[in-house]
């Protein structure tokens, strides 16, 4: 193995990037800004019918880079450092480099867009609390848990900035308060109470199963008879039991074996290649799962593909016009 | 270890890398569909009438807001748990749009809780729309749209939350759910709100089937907006993909059939030559003997169509390039502006 895989290329000078805290990076984000800004204004400033079209325009050049991106032949085996073999591989190189570049547009707008997002939680909480709502208290509750993970998150963070320090807090016994703070409210509140949530789960699923196994119809008892086989079916003693019922029918026993090992009769019928291997529980379960179940899940699926996929493309061509209909 | 100079075996292997197991045959079956979907799209807008079929889940939409409007309670709407604006959040905002126009009309209140800033931006503008379309702007309240939390079980615990507090009367999940899928609609129909519910995620159909009213299985969800509204790009596209899904069953349909005459038990053909890495090569029978063996999966066209190139690795000889920077041990500075 070349150990030089561990060395990571800087990144190469292109129109997108300059050196880190360079007067040229902050001229092009300065430029950026104020372009981004003006575009905004402009585009609220022209006419409905302008509009459309800009849209649909930056919509149908944003998919290509993505389309382009996953259809395009990606070059086989590329390596940093070196040149395209051809025509296509220039277009493929192209495209793979400029991943990170387009990548971090999207980044930056969610960045934008988390603060609105932000802004909706304490407009809503912040109205309710200071017009004494009904329940104000957990909107209070809610405003100081954001305000305490906001802070003691970024205090946190400043506090492990430095390389050296970082690594010196790997190790809890070097942990300062604010180390700790921020363990307490993440690791040891928000995970436990996520993990907390998660559990209700299994009551809700008992519940929901016994209004779904109910016999009510047919397919409710078609339902009811699969669930019971498949629980069955991961159940030990009566999967034993079941197998050895089956296997008797078809004239097997437990048996030892010469090497002294024991096998069960069962066992025995399925190394037989028995007819009666088809009726374990173990096997209807294969078979639901195999025949039934998987079949199903792909057929979901493959509609659900087709649906996106013509989704996607009424989307990229901007042919998606209408918004809830007026019907 | 395949070492492949590219440029003399160009035609042969050179399908990318993304293709080296797949072929370029899935591709232009994906361009099939698309050409399908684009086809029909052009044909509904000529006019043509297209059939679809009634979808019970769908029809209940007006019921649910209906009742919630005579029970005086507000309508809750979820567009799942996607991290970003994708095609299944716009295709679930579009069924909340219509919701909404039903509601609105109805001076119904509604409550849309998302998971994502993004779509949460995106959503209370699609809304906002609606009310303005009806010239109903004024009673449009902003707080109807809100953004609950980016964590999935703390997003659980807020709508849940809302659910209780506000005695919904009736709840529309539609979108990508996960693990929470089940807590929504229990908590849903523990206070007796009629439910319309889809995940994208089929692992949490059955969940929802369990405890939901009305369940859009699979691409159900995105026929949804053509049942709505009728719209001829829509019912058109609707229709092409009816003619992939055909086009996929008659391809199943024909590959068992030849399958089962090539492989099947009555049909055991032999063959005496084989495809190894591009080539054809005599076969070797039993024994390990040079000779003629049945037939396998992998001597199918169908199979050679979509792993048409050696698996493994795969190393290019390409030229250095001059104007390359160095690799440095140490991590590339952040903050870069790349």
């Amino acid at each position: 193995m070349n150990l030089d895989l561990l060395a990571q290329a800087a990144t190469p000078p292109s129109f997108w990037n300059a050196p880190h805290g360079s007067t040229e990076l902050w001229t092009k984000i300065i430029i950026a800004f104020v372009v981004g800004i003006a575009f905004i204004f402009a585009l609220m400033a022209a006419p409905h019918k302008m509009r459309r079209p800009v849209v649909a325009f930056f919509t149908f050049i944003s998919g290509l880079y993505y389309v382009l991106y996953y259809v395009w032949p990606v070059p086989v085996a590329k390596e940093p450092g070196t040149l395209p073999l051809n025509a296509a591989e220039n277009v493929g190189f192209w495209l793979t480099d400029a991943l990170p570049v387009v990548a971090k547009f999207s980044n930056v707008l969610s960045g934008f867009l988390l603060g609105l997002g932000i802004f909706s939680l304490l407009r809503v909480h912040g109205r309710r609390l200071f017009k004494m709502q009904k329940d104000w208290f957990f909107s209070l509750v809610l405003i100081l848990s954001i305000l305490l993970m906001v802070v003691v998150g970024y205090w946190d963070w400043y506090t492990r900035l430095d390389p050296k320090t970082s690594s010196k807090l790997q190790d809890p016994a070097n942990w300062t308060s604010i180390n700790v703070a921020r363990d307490f409210v993440f690791d040891g509140m928000l995970q436990q109470m996520d993990a907390a949530m998660f559990s209700l789960i299994a009551f809700y699923i008992l519940s929901a199963a016994y209004r779904a196994f109910r016999v009510r119809s047919i397919e409710a008892t078609i339902l009811l008879a699969t669930a019971l086989i498949v629980i069955l079916s991961l159940m030990g003693a009566v999967e034993y039991l079941w197998g050895s019922g089956v296997a008797s029918m078809f004239g097997f026993h437990d048996t030892v074996l010469a090497d002294g090992t024991k096998q069960t009769a069962a066992e025995a019928m399925t190394a037989a290649n028995s007819f009666g291997g088809n009726f374990t529980l173990t096997s209807i379960r294969g078979w639901i799962q195999s025949t039934v179940q998987t079949p199903s899940i792909r057929a979901i699926d493959w509609g659900i593909g087709i649906g996106a996929l013509a989704m996607g493309l009424r989307l990229w061509l901007s042919l998606e016009r209408t918004s809830g209909g007026n019907s | 270890m395949f070492d492949i100079n590219l440029a003399p075996m160009l035609a042969q292997y050179y399908v990318g890398d993304q293709y080296r197991d797949t072929g370029w045959f899935g591709v232009l079956f994906t361009l099939m569909i698309a050409l399908f979907v684009l086809f029909n799209i052009a044909r509904a807008g000529k006019g043509k009438d297209l059939y679809i079929r009634r979808i019970p889940g769908l029809n209940a939409i007006d019921e649910a807001v209906g009742r919630a409007t005579e029970m005086g309670r507000p309508v809750l709407m979820v567009p799942g748990l996607s991290d970003s604006v994708n095609a299944i959040v716009v295709q679930a905002l579009n069924i909340f749009s219509y919701v909404s126009r039903i509601a609105a009309r109805f001076s119904n209140p509604i409550l849309l809780c998302c998971y994502n800033a993004a779509i949460y931006t995106v959503a209370q503008e699609m809304i906002r729309d609606v009310y303005q379309q009806e010239g109903l702007g004024d009673r449009f309240d902003p707080d109807s749209v809100r953004f609950i939390s980016d964590r999935q079980f703390a997003f659980a615990a807020g709508v849940s939350g809302l659910i209780l507090r506000e005695q919904t009367a009736a709840t529309f999940f539609l979108g990508d759910f996960y693990a929470e899928s089940l807590i929504f609609a229990e908590t849903a129909n523990s206070i007796g709100a009629i439910q319309v519910a889809s995940s994208t995620q089929p692992t949490q159909t059955p969940f929802f089937i369990a405890a939901c009213d009305y369940v859009l299985i699979g691409d159900e969800f995105y026929a949804a907006s053509a049942y709505l509204t009728r719209a001829p790009v829509l019912v058109g596209s609707l229709v092409g993909q009816d003619w992939a899904k055909l086009l996929m069953m008659s391809t199943i349909a024909v590959g068992s059939i030849l399958g089962s005459f090539l492989m099947g038990p009555f049909s055991q053909k032999m063959i005496s030559e084989e495809k190894v890495a591009g080539e054809y090569k005599p076969t070797k029978g039993f024994d390990e003997q040079p000779g003629p063996r049945p037939v396998k999966m992998e001597d199918t066209i169908i199979h050679q169509l979509l792993t048409p190139a050696p698996k493994g690795d795969v190393k290019v000889k390409r030229e250095p390039d001059p104007d390359a920077p160095a690799p440095t041990d140490a991590a590339a500075p952040a903050g870069g502006g790349e």
